[in-house]
């Protein structure tokens, strides 16, 4: 081929790329979800004079800044390939490791927690203490403690990533709440417990973990369980991160008899609650569905459990895919998460009579704890 | 408008290119005219009219000059349009410093004025006073303004250079030729240029920022810290130049080089023959040879060393390090001159070991803006402070990165050039390099779209220009 015939397709490419993608961004229907990405993409900014008239420090919320930085980059035709194409030239041209510091190892994505905040586990230990002092210590309620460590603790150090030391993690979390007693479920769980592309984990790998927490307070757990999976895809915090492509999951969860007996009661929004939410199932985050996303209070009374026995359990996300595989033991389950509420508020009617006191946080969640009240 | 967006690769190009082409000969100037002022509008649409304002001093000047050339007057003309167009420079980017460092030796607290600095005033008013000075010298003046705009307010040169004279575009601006060599050519300097800094130098950047960032820094973190600042801006720079030259030769313009593998310069002296040669070349004749040049007792060439020196640091932002990062140069400069540069000509190794130490130090104190946190990192380059030589967080960083640094280092010399031009010369090899070139500069494309649209940093380093 001559260099004339080569010059003409080097133009020839560049015409191609420029006015077909133009043409089909101004043709093709723009996507009302980015579902890989779990968030809805950037609208067309507001045409005023206003907005197109600022500049100097104000440009960052022009008309012209936000068309380039949001809506273009949102709404560009095939997103998804795209951010494919970046991901597969990251891990497979230029080698790297990582992307943003989330990973992924043999097909689960985890994030690298390089430091342990000190002043997090701080401020998390006196807002435990602060509840062990307030409403338990003159009850004489020794209370438990669990923490379930994110997925770094079993891929990152193993797999070359940064990763910072969670057993000391875990030992200074303790030393800071010596009241409380520890349940250890590390050994319980491994990587392919969580989901492959989000923090959580996966409510289907944890009836040992369930069985750890309820025999740990002294009970016993022999629930069995029909299992049901979702039937729409599960993608996970990681899957708009990650430096591979990362396939939708699916959401398994488990039933069984009890549960159709069971009442849930949201306090927050004080209406009746529900163990798996199929409306937020169908929504913008499938695991919302355990016991209907971040509600600050929810009861959860059972009928027909085993005991007569109540559970009081400080929990944060995590908590609410296991909770419901421990109603079985418990006549009433106060379900509180204080990152959205004070305690104070939320533990008014909670007298803790013939109660269990379960504290149940991820180390995510205790290595930055600012908004645990 | 960044050349890094998809506003630009997919909006303006082909809008541009559409009616840039099918406009008729004698409109092309103001077709280019009008999407440059758009373009320049997009990050801020009163800077536009400053501009535009600024543009009409240029021209109405320049015929004021030519009109009275010879007599007194045109000098007078001469000195009120350079000091008319470079008081919006100092305005715009210099007041503040002014202010502070007042404030400082004064112990007054006057306040701040906050002013922005318009994108690309540098650029443009450096290209206006060569035009002024370059008709005061005898160059022809520009009757239609609608081509002296589109010379200043050309978009590809417009907010990062190079530097492109009066001069060497006055007859291109009034006759030019269009050809698919030259638009093929463009636009494989462009996409080349597109992927020089989206690819490299805001990888390498990303990796100067995770450095920054760590809390227990090593020896070798900030040696990495060093050479990725280094890669970046030349990356990031020459990437803009790149792209600023081909679009050029869509548009039937030849803008001279202005990057010639500065890394591989074997004294300060080369280095700047090759580093931002259109900036270099415009002080050495705007302002270091109407000072005198060498031309003058040896103390009065040193002070018109240093003040070259010391205003091109400035010119590059309104801040101390800038002006200590220029006067370094100097100083490299005039001890070369005296006595070292026949020393470095006797070694390959020492004298590339000697530009390339001395070239990340001063990048070091072009990007960090305090001193004292800019020589905190010079001195950990040799362990000041009893820190540590490397960690696991630094070689986490050194193995994520390695394949961008090699791929940076080799792309800073002119291996890869020399290496496809053997090829594309060759008899055997040639057809099949002009295959495979429209297919890799697709792939590029792509690759490039693609770190575009899902963006986590797209730096822009002439905000402070």
């Amino acid at each position: 081929m001559s260099t004339k015939i080569k010059n003409i397709l080097n133009c020839a490419v560049m015409a191609i790329m420029v006015f077909g993608f133009c043409a089909l961004f101004l043709l093709l229907p723009k996507a009302e979800f980015l579902d890989s990405e779990r968030r809805e993409p950037a609208k067309f900014p507001e045409v005023t004079l206003e907005s197109i008239m600022k500049d100097g420090l104000e440009y960052g919320e022009s008309f012209m800044k936000q068309f380039d930085d949001n809506y273009t980059p949102d709404n560009f035709p095939f997103r998804d390939f795209f951010r494919n194409v970046k991901a597969w030239v990251g891990s497979n041209v230029f080698l790297q490791k990582d992307k943003d510091g989330v990973y992924v190892v043999d097909g689960i994505a985890g994030e690298m927690q390089e430091e342990i905040d000190e002043e997090s586990i701080a401020h998390a230990a006196d807002r435990i203490t602060f509840i062990y002092k307030t409403y338990l210590e003159k009850k004489g309620i020794t209370p438990y403690i669990s923490i379930i460590p994110d997925k770094g603790y079993f891929l990152s150090e193993q797999n070359g990533y940064l990763s910072m030391d969670y057993n000391e993690f875990i030992e200074k979390m303790l030393g800071s709440v010596e009241f409380a007693e520890y349940i250890d479920i590390t050994g319980a769980l491994e990587a392919s417990d969580y989901y492959a592309s989000d923090t959580h984990w996966n409510q289907k790998y944890l009836i040992d973990v369930a069985k750890l927490l309820v025999d740990g307070m002294g009970g016993n757990h022999n629930s069995t369980y029909v299992e049901n999976t979702l039937d729409v895809p599960f993608y996970g915090v990681y899957a708009g991160r990650a430096p591979k492509p990362l396939k939708p999951e699916t959401i398994t969860y488990y039933t069984n008899e009890n549960m159709e007996h069971v009442t849930v009661f949201n306090f927050e929004k004080n209406k009746p609650g529900s163990i798996y939410d199929m409306e937020r199932a169908h929504g913008k985050d499938a695991y919302d569905m355990f016991l209907g996303g971040e509600i600050a209070k929810l009861v959860i009374e059972n009928p027909n459990a085993k005991t007569d026995k109540e559970l009081v359990i400080f929990r944060d996300s995590y908590g609410r895919s296991i909770i419901p595989l421990m109603i079985d033991d418990y006549a009433k389950i106060t379900v509180i998460d204080t990152r959205y509420q004070i305690p104070q508020l939320l533990l008014m009617g909670v007298n803790f009579d013939n109660a269990d006191v379960l504290f149940l946080y991820s180390t995510l969640v205790l290595n930055a704890s600012s908004e645990m009240k | 408008m960044l050349f890094s967006s998809i506003s630009f690769l997919y909006f303006f190009i082909p809008a541009i290119i559409l009616l840039y082409f099918i406009a008729p000969k004698k409109l092309k100037n103001a077709v280019l005219l009008l999407f440059s002022l758009f373009f320049y509008a997009w990050g801020g649409v009163k800077y536009a009219a400053m501009m535009v304002l600024a543009i009409a001093l240029g021209y109405v000047f320049g015929l004021l000059i030519e009109r009275f050339r010879g007599k007194k007057i045109s000098k007078v003309f001469l000195f009120f349009a350079v000091a008319s167009i470079i008081s919006f420079m100092l305005y715009f980017k210099y007041t503040d410093f002014f202010i502070e460092n007042f404030n400082a030796i004064t112990g007054l607290s006057i306040p701040l004025l906050k002013i922005v600095l318009p994108i690309g005033i540098s650029f443009y008013t450096f290209q206006i006073i060569s035009y002024v000075v370059d008709v005061y010298r005898g160059e022809k003046a520009q009757k239609n303004p609608i081509n002296l705009a589109a010379y200043i307010a050309m978009f590809p040169q417009l907010i990062a250079g190079p530097i492109v004279r009066y001069s060497d575009v006055a007859r291109e601006l009034e006759t030019r030729t269009h050809s698919f060599t030259m638009a093929g050519e463009g636009t494989r300097r462009f996409i080349l240029g597109l992927a020089k800094k989206v690819l490299i130098a805001n990888s390498m950047y990303d990796l100067s920022e995770l450095i920054y960032a760590a809390e227990e820094k090593t020896v070798l973190m900030y040696w990495i810290y060093g050479i990725s600042i280094a890669l970046y801006i030349y990356f990031d720079f020459s990437g803009y130049s790149d792209m600023a030259i081909g679009l050029g030769k869509i548009f039937g313009f030849h803008f001279l080089e202005n990057f010639n593998y500065p890394f591989i310069s074997r004294s300060a002296t080369e280095f700047w023959r090759r580093w931002h040669m259109s900036l270099g070349s415009w002080f050495r004749d705007y302002l270091y040879i109407p000072l005198g040049g060498n031309r003058v007792p040896k103390w009065r060439w040193l002070i018109n060393i240093f003040a070259v020196w010391m205003f091109t640091g400035f010119w590059h932002g309104a801040s101390w390090n800038f002006i200590i990062w220029g006067l370094f140069f100097g100083v490299l400069l005039v001890i070369e001159k005296f006595f070292l540069l026949k020393y470095l000509e006797k070694s390959h190794v020492l004298s590339r070991v000697y530009i390339l130490f001395a070239v990340i130090t001063s990048f070091i104190v072009f990007q960090i803006p305090t001193m004292g946190e800019a020589f905190t990192y010079i001195g950990g380059l040799f362990g000041a402070g009893g820190i540590p030589f490397a960690s696991a967080e630094t070689l986490y960083f050194l193995r994520n990165y390695a394949v961008l640094l090699i791929l940076a280092l080799v792309g800073a010399t002119p291996l890869v050039k020399s290496l496809a031009t053997k090829l594309s010369t060759s008899a055997k090899l040639g057809k099949v390099v002009n295959v495979l070139e429209p297919i890799m500069l697709v792939c590029l494309l792509v690759v490039v779209t693609a770190f575009l649209v899902d963006s986590s940093s797209n730096p822009f380093l002439y905000f402070r220009f």
